[in-house]
């Protein structure tokens, strides 16, 4: 066994009263002697790009670039002289991002020769953004998601965008094309997720005939397996999520796919779950009223619209009191008991507030969100597909393809550089969007050609706090986050305008939406969203904070210049590209104070950034978290953000149904979009008797 | 009528709603909660990195997971059937043959893992060696034969002991090498299943030897006396058992020396269990450093779509909402 994986190891056997984290450094040591040994090694950039070029890892860079600009590049990120924080910074990267042999034996890229690839790439001959993001990424201000940071500049790669949303009508045609699609997608990288809620119910009818109809299961079966074949050559695993409405007549099959003790032929092992909850549901939950589920089929012949793209609101009584919808009486309260149940046994599913998400939608004049993505942050809008018979011509709608990205909020905020962080991050993301080309899904291609959406979002949250000696749950933390996401907010309308004006080029349909209209600006107009606290204040200190007449302007600027992308801001749950970057993970807390991580090609201790004695009381465990005052942060930067933000619950088997249902409640009243899954924590028999005795 | 009541037995039903100390309620909850089966977790991934292991290294791999086998085969069989017989106590009937059941579960999980990565002739092949293998069925024999001779309080503590022995202490040997490989991210999935048993066994050592421990006190001195000899000899006899099968199936891919201090390392902990004193002394910091982790049933951060974790339950906690939940 590697030395510095036993080295790694012994972070967490204490010695006088803390953990010994300088082996954390011997490990780092270690490790990194061990890479350069492996590393092929040249005399100068150009060369090695040369070599890479020759060889058929790179795409051929000296057609947009001379080398003295791959020089002047390669210069600045040398300049920054650049050290991993953390064994787990650096194991991850040379593991599963640095370029290697082909037999994986040898490494060709170091941290600097990654980020230049990626910057060669994605500024795509424009020279000053080159210059650019070689300063932002090597700042660590700013981490591409996994794809594109993986990807980009290689001759032989899969696609750069992190997820897709397909709809699935209710048709054989639709199905087929939709998982065919999916497979396609899994193929080149991203994770992928359907709307299954058009879907004709278990029991309904097919051309009239009664109780024929197979139901969602059986879908759900087939998209199981198709991603588990359609992987990235074992890069990784390929991985999907099926949503369905909250009123569909499946739904209780739907739930009891992820029991413990499911039977076989309905059980769904890897396949994500999510449901989608309009508002009415939880009208329903509160006044105890009689909750139905209807059977969309009928529903489809009676009102000639789907019962997913109702506003329930407004068509439940009518859904109700139809005699030709068929229907079934569930107990609302007695549902959300059967959710928090399947959320202990599996994790999933999500829940997706969609009239929330639909409310808050800047383009709500111009179309509808459906769904959310695998992993909960991403709303925008879809029309479905009408896919036809062979010989005739199928109706393309728009379905979503998102680029992702996160700042570190300790490098911006220390840089005191958000401003151009966020503005180039926009431009560099905006960029993966025109370069992205997804052959073999056209609703992607249209929408992405449509709606240039991009999700930008942060990581180290947790992690600056802690550093500033700020506990997660407190007012302070709020405040912080409250001012931070505004100005992040601000920044990245002013970069997306700035694109539309430059370019001379708005997304499709920019006219009707509420940037253009400006009723998007009237909370920033009417409140104030500087820092209230004087602990906040001074963390603020030199960086300008966007004001009311800023805004004014800017709403002004936008109404005249339009904007170039549609969906901006998505806070991902950011995993691998945290452990990158040292830092906490997105916008949530950590789960320990050093994390233990099982991940499907090793286990590694990795202490949270700046952790020592003074701090530690301070990174409490998200288990240990009151997570309605979670929820309330998580509120606030929702206000912030035109799309959502991955949040997960955290438990231990001490919680009761009652008590995740609340919170599902909660989370709903306080405007979140979404709730992605819930961890739970099975406390240990040593643990349950310290507290009984 | 009613002639089969011969002897004026009455017979008692249990009674949930009288326990008499803290720790019964307890160990029923955490077994159902950690209730799980075979089929929650997606093994085939497990299949491309199989293909990477040397031949010895799938060799010791399967005989290892084989040898399990036999040993949950026969714990839940024998070993906790008898137990939960002898034992007077109505709810420590019921978790231990729930426990019983649980070594069904990672018996037949075992044979999960070998139907993914093995054919059928190798599966027959692993079958018939576990069957031949002298050292493993002597380890077998001699627990066994506490098991079915148990005629008083002083053999069914002797039975807890040989127990408690097998699931704290010999079946070690075997984890000792999932939790290696997994250790270095090569057969996750099937580590998975491991931690799962392990997270069972662990529980099962604990509660069986506060069982044991309880009935201690109920002995006579001389009969305690006794039982502390035996117990000692026990220990040497499969210790030295157990020595021998490691060393036949690890020396191969040079790994005998670590496994030998995790068995003692075990041992010890087996003997806490019965609130003995460690014998052989081993320190935390002598063993393995990444089997040790591996050996931690605390719930575990993991990439959500790479594994499922060990965290999950199946919730005893249900409770309804009420008009109140819907107003903050």
């Amino acid at each position: 066994m590697a030395s510095y994986l036993n080295l790694n190891s012994q972070i967490i056997t204490e010695k006088d009263g803390f953990f010994q984290l300088n082996k954390d450094k011997e490990a780092l040591a270690d490790y990194l002697a061990e890479v350069n040994s492996k590393t092929l090694k040249f005399d100068n950039i150009n060369d090695k790009v040369a070599y890479l070029i020759a060889n058929n890892f790179y795409e051929d860079f000296y057609r947009t670039y001379s080398s003295q600009q791959i020089q002047k590049a390669y210069d600045i990120l040398k300049a920054a002289d650049f050290q991993f924080a953390s064994f787990m910074s650096a194991s991850k990267f040379y593991r599963d991002y640095a370029l290697k042999t082909d037999d994986k034996a040898t490494y060709l890229e170091s941290y600097e020769d990654r980020l230049l690839a990626v910057a060669l790439h994605l500024a795509n001959g424009n020279e000053e953004l080159l210059y650019n993001l070689c300063s932002i990424l090597i700042k660590q201000y700013y981490q591409p998601a996994t794809p594109t940071f993986l990807n980009s500049g290689k001759k032989r790669r899969g696609e750069l965008v992190s997820c897709f949303l397909l709809e699935m009508d209710d048709s054989l045609n639709s199905i087929t094309f939709n998982i065919s699609t999916a497979m396609y997608l899994s193929k080149i990288g991203g994770g992928v997720a359907l709307n299954l809620s058009k879907l004709r119910a278990r029991g309904e009818s097919i051309k009239e005939v009664q109780n024929v109809s197979k139901g969602v299961l059986p879908v759900l079966k087939l998209l199981e397996d198709s991603f588990n074949y359609a992987d990235q050559m074992g890069q990784r695993k390929g991985a999907g999520a099926g949503y369905l409405n909250i009123f569909h007549a499946d739904i209780e099959d739907f739930l009891d796919t992820k029991k413990i003790n499911a039977d076989e032929k309905s059980r769904i092992q890897s396949l994500a779950l999510g449901i989608t909850v309009p508002s009415k549901f939880f009208e329903l939950a509160r006044d105890n009223a009689p909750f139905y589920v209807f059977y969309p089929h009928s529903v489809y012949k009676a009102f000639g619209m789907h019962l997913d793209d109702m506003n329930m609101a407004e068509m439940y009584d009518k859904l109700v009191a139809h005699s030709d919808v068929r229907k079934k009486k569930l107990d609302a309260r007695e549902l959300l008991g059967t959710i928090a149940k399947t959320q202990f046994e599996s994790g999933y599913p999500y829940l997706i507030y969609i009239d929330t998400a639909n409310k808050n939608h800047a383009l709500k004049n111009i179309g509808k969100i459906k769904m959310s993505n695998l992993c909960t942050e991403i709303f925008q809008l879809q029309n479905t597909s009408e896919i036809n018979d062979y010989h005739e011509a199928d109706k393309i709608g728009e379905d979503v393809s998102c680029v992702l990205g996160s700042l570190n909020i300790v490098n911006v905020m220390e840089g005191k550089e958000i401003a151009k962080a966020v503005k180039i991050a926009t431009e560099s993301l905006s960029m993966v969007s025109d370069l992205s080309q997804i052959k073999n899904a056209p609703s992607i291609e249209v929408a992405n050609n449509n709606y240039h959406s991009i999700g930008l979002g942060a990581m180290n949250l947790h992690g600056y706090l802690t550093k500033n000696l700020i506990p997660y749950e407190s007012e302070e933390a709020k405040d912080f986050a409250n001012t931070f996401f505004m100005i992040m907010n601000f920044y990245s309308i002013q970069a997306s305008m700035e694109i539309a004006r430059s370019r001379g080029k708005s997304f499709k349909n920019f006219e009707s939406s509420d940037y253009a209209t400006g009723s998007y600006f009237d909370k920033y107009l009417a409140e104030d969203f500087s820092p209230k606290t004087a602990k906040v204040q001074s963390l603020f200190e030199g960086i300008h904070i966007p004001n009311a007449a800023d805004w004014a302007e800017l709403k002004d600027l936008v109404a005249e210049n339009g904007m170039y992308n549609a969906y901006r801001l998505a806070i991902a749950p950011t995993q691998s590209i945290s452990y990158l970057q040292n830092s906490t993970p997105s916008v949530l807390p950590i789960v320990d104070a050093i994390e233990t991580r099982t991940y499907a090609n090793s286990t590694t201790y990795y202490p949270m950034p700046f952790l020592d004695k003074s701090n530690f009381f301070l990174y409490k465990s998200a288990y240990n978290m009151d997570n309605f005052k979670v929820i309330d942060l998580i509120s606030v930067i929702q206000r912030h953000v035109d799309q959502g933000i991955s949040t997960i619950l955290y438990t231990t088997n001490q919680a009761s149904t009652r008590d995740l249902a609340k919170l599902y409640i909660y989370a709903h009243a306080q405007g979140l979009k979404s709730l992605y899954y819930t961890r739970t924590k099975n406390l240990t028999i040593e643990e349950c008797l310290s507290c009984s005795i | 009528m009613f002639n089969l009541r011969k002897n004026n037995t009455h017979k008692e039903a249990v009674n949930w709603n009288n326990i008499k100390d803290n720790f019964t309620t307890l160990f029923w909850n955490q077994n159902i909660r950690q209730f799980w089966i075979d089929e929650e977790i997606p093994l085939s991934d497990d299949k491309l990195t199989w293909i990477t292991l040397s031949d010895a290294e799938k060799d010791t791999y399967i005989k290892v997971l084989a040898g399990l086998t036999l040993l949950d085969t026969e714990q839940g069989s024998t070993g906790m059937p008898q137990i939960a017989l002898h034992t007077e106590n109505l709810h420590s009937k019921a978790i231990l043959s729930f426990m019983g059941m649980m070594e069904h579960m990672h018996a037949k999980s075992y044979s999960s893992i070998f139907s993914t990565l093995c054919n059928s002739k190798e599966i027959e092949e692993i079958f018939e060696w576990v069957k031949n293998h002298d050292a493993l069925q002597e380890k077998l024999a001699v627990i066994t034969s506490y098991y079915n001779n148990i005629n008083d309080n002083k053999s069914l503590y002797m039975a807890m002991v040989a127990s408690v022995f097998l699931e704290s202490f010999l079946f070690y040997s075997g984890f000792f090498y999932p939790l290696y490989l997994a250790g270095q991210g090569k057969l996750v999935a099937s580590g998975e299943i491991i931690n799962l048993i392990i997270r069972d066994e662990s529980i099962h050592g604990v509660y069986v030897g506060i069982l044991a421990q309880e009935l201690f006190v109920k002995l006579s001195a001389e009969e305690q006396a006794q039982i502390h000899q035996e117990t000692a000899l026990l220990l040497k006899n499969l210790y030295d058992i157990e020595v021998s099968y490691a060393s036949g199936l690890y020396t191969k891919i040079g790994l005998f020396e670590d496994v030998k201090t995790f068995i003692a390392y075990n041992a010890d902990k087996a003997l806490m269990n019965l609130g003995l004193e460690p014998h052989f002394n081993i320190d935390a910091s002598e063993v393995n450093a990444s089997v040790l982790r591996g050996l931690d049933t605390k719930t575990k951060n993991h990439d959500f779509f790479s594994t499922k974790g060990n965290g999950y339950i199946k919730t005893t906690n249900v409770d309804k909402l009420s008009d109140d939940d819907f107003n903050f």
